[in-house]
């Protein structure tokens, strides 16, 4: 019940300047970008309207963009497998140890720092080792030194090393979120459950899976948008290179549009990244939804 | 065998301190050893002798407090205004009986889908038209259009709560909507703007993309970009770099050692209700 008649003028005052600000500045420049990626545009000189022509470059002639898409959903695949091992240490942490705050927040540390420090960090870490790498480092002592690599150069390598630095800094994200979620499960569930002689595993399978699915899929949904967003940390570490071994769909549009000022194209990349972005949520949402059905 | 089992979950428990902390403190002893003790590559050493003069150098050669009060600025006030907007549009759905609330808040919610990168090419266009490329605003304007959502879907699942009681009597009192507003909902709704406060603050004081492509001068870049700058610029003296990454961390991460409960309660609160 809204109890509150108003004017619409007074609505509007209330309103208008969000709801402004926030159109102009992120669906008109969708928009924008809709119409430019039927461009063919370096930025400067008079733009040239040519259709569908970049999405058809983009989809058939261009050697980097479906590379750059299949990274991109690895890189959401990997960082998805890392809530269930989350899940199960939230379930562990609130078994074993009554308040185990503290210990989250330590684990969360990484996820408040700047892309540019973790980056930087992590590159000196992959370092080879004649400029002190510490990674090369540790396997060095441990007498692995057929192990060692040029972590970011190789272009093998290189998409799974950054993979890695996603995988560290957001797993305290994700156990926050889990652990908050498991403690927030009622302990006298957990009592009854003992009282008919179910609890550990038991007692998981039947009562934390079914009641932790909404939090599983928030994980899940940041995770992959998160994913589908992974862009400074790659701008931030390699550029997208060796030779395009790291582009994710995101900088292959950068790069498209800031470094060979293709801006028709670029803007085509985006368009495919804002589609790609809503098609999925979309789909999580319908499964999750299903899956809470079905437990519910 | 249970207090074997114990061992072995403290254990599963400690490793992850070390692998999250101790990259962290890797970094600290990196910045204060020197060239030579940096290369030769041991991972776990002390510095012979504390070089704090990587400090002193890393903040003479490189404009940090410039860097710094940049960011405090455009931060604080992309918070300020996205607390005010956002706080006034949730009212209006929450609040006002209207027919577009529902269509409103629609709106509100498909942006937070919507990728911020997707947007940097046509924000660019449109700032360059506008001549407002290469100031603050050309950060301020984004940041705030994109930190609305989030912080109107909290606000606005507050506000619902609020008992109308209390509205109903202020406003038999003669008091207006603005007033009502201003003394009565803001006030109340202390918790959810805190909660704004810290998700926009990590996501803004952070942010590095737009920065990067929107800020050219020197003297108007913020942290993050600054930090990346003078990393790029001085990549023989690796002590120096270390201290300027040190130095760039540090405020967020003072923040954090103090606020850390309530951080940790608004990141999680910002993507439970997200």
């Amino acid at each position: 019940m809204k109890v509150l008649k108003v004017p619409a003028r007074t609505i509007a005052v209330f309103i208008l300047p969000c709801l402004l600000l926030y159109v102009c500045l992120v669906f008109v420049p969708i928009l924008v970008s809709l119409y430019t990626g039927l461009l063919k545009w370096d930025g400067l000189t008079s733009s040239q309207f040519i259709g569908f022509g970049n999405f058809k470059d983009m989809f058939l002639n261009d050697p980097v963009f479906w590379p750059s898409v299949r990274r991109t959903l690895l890189y959401a695949v990997a960082s998805m497998l890392e809530i269930p091992l989350c899940l199960g240490m939230a379930i562990l942490l609130n078994r074993y140890l009554r308040r185990a705050n503290t210990l989250v927040s330590v684990y969360f540390t990484p996820v408040i720092l700047s892309v540019v420090i973790i980056g930087q960090l992590w590159k000196t870490i992959y370092n080879p080792t004649s400029m002190g790498g510490m990674l090369n480092g540790v396997l060095v002592s441990l007498g692995l030194d057929s192990w060692t690599h040029n972590w970011l150069t190789e272009p093998n390598i290189a998409m799974y090393s950054l993979y890695l630095v996603s995988l560290w800094q957001y797993f305290g994200y994700h156990l926050l979120i889990q652990y908050t979620g498991v403690q927030n499960i009622p302990d006298e569930l957990y009592e009854a459950a003992k009282i008919d002689g179910a609890d550990g595993f038991k007692a998981d399978r039947y009562i934390t899976l079914p009641l932790i699915v909404p939090i599983f899929k928030i994980s899940i949904i940041l995770a992959f948008i998160g994913s589908l967003q992974a862009f400074d940390l790659v701008m931030v570490m390699t550029g997208g290179g060796p030779a395009h071994a790291t582009d994710v769909i995101s900088t292959h549009m950068y790069n498209s549009s800031f470094m060979s000022f293709k801006y028709g194209y670029g803007s085509a990349i985006a368009t495919f990244l804002v589609v790609v972005c809503l098609v999925f949520t979309g789909i999580i949402n319908t499964v999750f939804n299903r899956l809470e059905r079905k437990y519910n | 065998m249970r207090k074997f089992k114990k061992g072995i979950v403290y254990l599963l428990f400690a490793i992850p301190v070390i692998t999250q902390l101790y990259p962290l403190l890797w970094l600290l002893l990196y910045s204060l050893k020197t060239n030579e003790e940096i290369l030769d590559g041991s991972f776990f050493s002390f510095p012979k002798k504390f070089q704090w003069h990587n400090y002193y150098e890393a903040y003479t050669s490189g404009s940090y407090l410039k860097y710094l009060s940049n960011s405090v600025f455009v931060t604080a006030l992309t918070m300020i205004c996205v607390i005010l907007l956002a706080s006034m549009a949730a009212y209006a759905i929450s609040r006002f009986r209207w027919k577009y609330g529902n269509v409103v808040m629609t709106i509100f919610l498909m942006g937070m889908m919507i990728p911020m990168q997707a947007t940097l090419l046509p924000l660019m266009i449109i700032f360059k038209n506008m001549h407002i490329l290469n100031t603050h605003w050309s950060l301020i304007l984004p940041y705030i259009a994109f930190s609305t959502p989030i912080a109107v879907f909290i606000l606005s699942g507050f506000m619902r709560a609020i008992p109308h009681e209390i509205e109903e009597s202020a406003f038999i009192d003669g008091a207006s909507v603005y007033r009502i507003f201003r003394s009565i909902i803001l006030p109340v709704s202390v918790p959810p703007v805190m909660t704004v406060c810290i998700l926009t603050f990590i996501n803004i004081w952070n942010e590095y993309i737009l920065a990067a492509t929107f800020i050219s001068s020197e003297r108007l870049k913020t942290l993050p970009f600054g930090v990346y700058t003078f990393v790029s610029q001085y990549s023989v003296n690796y002590g120096n770099i270390g201290a300027f990454l040190v130095m760039g961390a540090l405020p967020v991460i003072l923040i954090y050692f103090f606020l850390s409960n309530q951080i940790t309660k608004g990141m999680v609160a910002g993507a439970v209700k997200g």
